[in-house]
């Protein structure tokens, strides 16, 4: 054989082997074992440690809440909504000692990573799946933020844990009043401290005859009148309760700005507001308990109560005579007159 | 052949190769699905902040193993509008990109029709990101998982490309490919991936295929239901009900 073909053998023969060495030198022992993969490398992925633990990793330190929260409507395992613990409060493993989720490797559990996160802002939280938008299915709980709650918390009436359970704000502010003031607590949340509404569709409470809204209580409570929420909180209420709450409200002196008046809608108002007058007073304070002030009352409430007298949703007989004939542009009018009358 | 040279004598000697040393599981026993309800999602996206904080995803909005996806149809329009979590205007009404939340701007739109549909990796039983990788750094498990050995990714990001899902993206601190496990390391403990287990209305369904009364299963048995452009040929594993044509 010529030498420089021999060579060429020689030196294709080396580097193969070369490669060869190379290729078992560097291939990782498990590379092959199941497929063109570094077999370790299943187990390796499979150590990693799971940070969100489950609400029965809750239950043992917290079983009061963890009772609470799987009697409510959070926990609804029937129709498959269920709420877990770690979906508000961030998963319970695997942080480090700033409370962050750094690798699993250094993660360290709850409790011993330190308190998880109480959401502060039920407003903002809420909302995430409670909000009304297109899209979501109708059987989801939607809401209309701004009328249904305007700025106020969501936690103010409702038990986060068990959101259809009205929250005794009170209670939950560690006041341990009972009576009147303790109850007065719960319809603080809508109607304000000091008897005026934190949102325009719901009624300002504060001077109001006594007499017109213990009727008023116990219709909610026997259904006469209807309300998603009134309902709920009316029956929890013993008449001696209704005569108290209404009495504390009465005594109140309602404090609101008299801010649309002399605008050309409250003069219209005004002009209409003689038939008003008769019963409900030509200042707006009606002269028999039974009925009620209209004075300073908020204006989108008084235009809900024209509108549900007119459709028959609220039903009195006086009243749905009366709002037959108003047009919606009367009863605008009206409602920004009273809204803004001078309270004596 | 090479082949059977690097493979452990003792494992050459005694036949198959022992499945995966991972405590308390057998993966011949398993072969894993998912399932989406479109119907029940309310495009919370409770799952895409559970899947970054409980695999370790960087939290801005535009890296994530599995999203939510609004479709919108207006009235008098053809296409559907579509946006997810890392649109502008959501990350805007989020407040800031570690926080996920679907701005309502349709709320005062003439809106026709309008559904969530989350999505995430296919685990598909002929992966294209897999055929692709010039390292083996990511295959298919014995049990129907497509993983990424972190290890051997050289950060080419082939797969990127090559999956039809858009269902992968690149870990800028770890300079690997990454995406969804099907949460791999809780599923082999016999817990829930994290996504299904935060889910609140039950829209993500995950179980065991052949276990016959697993919620998979039964998902699958008792709903008409369809997998995501099936004629790629990758034959995904993430079965869907109530969705439209224009979702691919």
């Amino acid at each position: 054989m010529p030498k420089h073909i021999s060579r060429l053998i020689i030196l294709l023969v080396t580097f193969g082997a070369a490669a060869y060495a190379a290729k078992v030198f560097f291939t990782a022992d498990s590379f092959y074992a199941y497929g063109h993969y570094r077999g370790k490398s299943v187990a390796e992925i499979a150590s990693d440690k799971p940070k969100y633990k489950g609400s029965e990793y809750c239950q043992s330190c917290h079983a009061e809440r963890y009772a609470e929260w799987s009697k409510g409507v959070h926990h609804s395992v029937e129709i498959g909504k269920v709420v877990q613990c770690e979906v508000c409060h961030q998963a319970a493993g695997g942080r480090d000692a700033g409370g962050m989720f750094q690798h699993v490797a250094t993660g360290i559990d709850h409790p011993a990573s330190g308190k998880l996160p109480v959401p502060t802002d039920s407003l903002k939280l809420c909302p995430l799946c409670h909000e009304k938008m297109p899209g979501r299915p109708a059987e989801q709980r939607q809401i209309v933020i701004a009328t249904h709650a305007g700025t106020q918390q969501c936690t103010a009436c409702h038990n986060p844990h068990s959101p259809r359970m009205i929250v005794v704000a009170g209670a939950a502010a560690g006041q341990a009043e009972t009576g009147a003031m303790g109850k007065a607590a719960i319809c603080a949340g809508c109607h304000g401290g000091e008897g005026v509404s934190v949102n325009p569709v719901w009624p300002n409470l504060a001077g109001q005859h006594s007499a017109y809204l213990v009727d008023a209580l116990k219709a909610y409570r026997t259904g006469a009148r209807q309300s998603a929420m009134m309902s709920a909180t009316a029956a929890g209420l013993s008449d001696a309760d209704i005569q108290s709450l209404s009495d504390h409200y009465a005594a109140m002196k309602l404090k609101v700005a008299a801010s649309a008046a002399g605008s050309a809608s409250a003069a219209a108002g005004k002009a209409k507001a003689d038939t008003c007058a008769t019963c409900h007073g030509a200042e707006g304070v009606s002269g028999n308990p039974a009925w009620p002030s209209l004075a300073g009352q908020q204006k989108d409430y008084l235009v809900g109560a024209l509108k549900a007298y007119q459709e028959g949703v609220r039903k009195n007989e006086i009243m749905a005579g009366m709002a037959k004939g108003l047009s919606d542009a009367d009863i605008d009018a009206l409602a920004t007159y009273y809204s803004s009358a001078t309270v004596h | 052949m090479a082949v059977k040279a690097v493979v452990p004598e003792a494992h050459a000697a005694t036949g198959p190769t022992p499945p995966p040393a991972i405590p308390g599981y057998d993966w011949t026993q398993h072969r894993w699905g998912f399932g989406v309800d479109a119907t029940k999602c309310i495009g919370c996206l409770r799952c895409v902040e559970a899947c970054k904080r409980e695999n370790d995803v960087a939290a801005d909005a535009h890296h994530f193993r599995t999203w939510v996806e609004r479709y919108v149809y207006l009235e008098g329009e053809d296409k559907p509008r579509i946006d997810s979590h890392h649109d502008p205007v959501n990350i805007e009404a989020s407040g800031s990109e570690g926080e996920y939340r679907f701005a309502n701007r349709y709320k005062d739109a003439k809106v026709e029709k309008a559904f969530f549909v989350p999505k995430l990796c296919n685990h598909c039983t002929h992966p294209a990101c897999v055929q692709v990788c010039p390292t083996g750094a990511t295959y298919k498990t014995e049990d129907g998982v497509v993983l990424i050995d972190h290890n051997y990714c050289i950060g080419c990001q082939y797969c990127v490309q090559a999956c039809p899902y858009g269902a992968r993206f690149f870990n800028e601190r770890k300079q690997v490919t990454d995406k969804c496990t099907w949460c791999y390391h809780r599923i082999t403990k016999g817990l829930q991936p994290a996504c299904v287990e935060v889910c609140p209305v039950g829209a993500r369904i995950f179980g065991d295929l052949k276990d016959k009364q697993s919620p998979i299963s039964q998902f699958i048995r008792n709903n008409r239901t369809y997998v995501l452009r099936p004629e790629s040929g990758n034959a995904p594993n993430v079965y869907y009900v109530g969705i439209d044509k224009d979702v691919v």
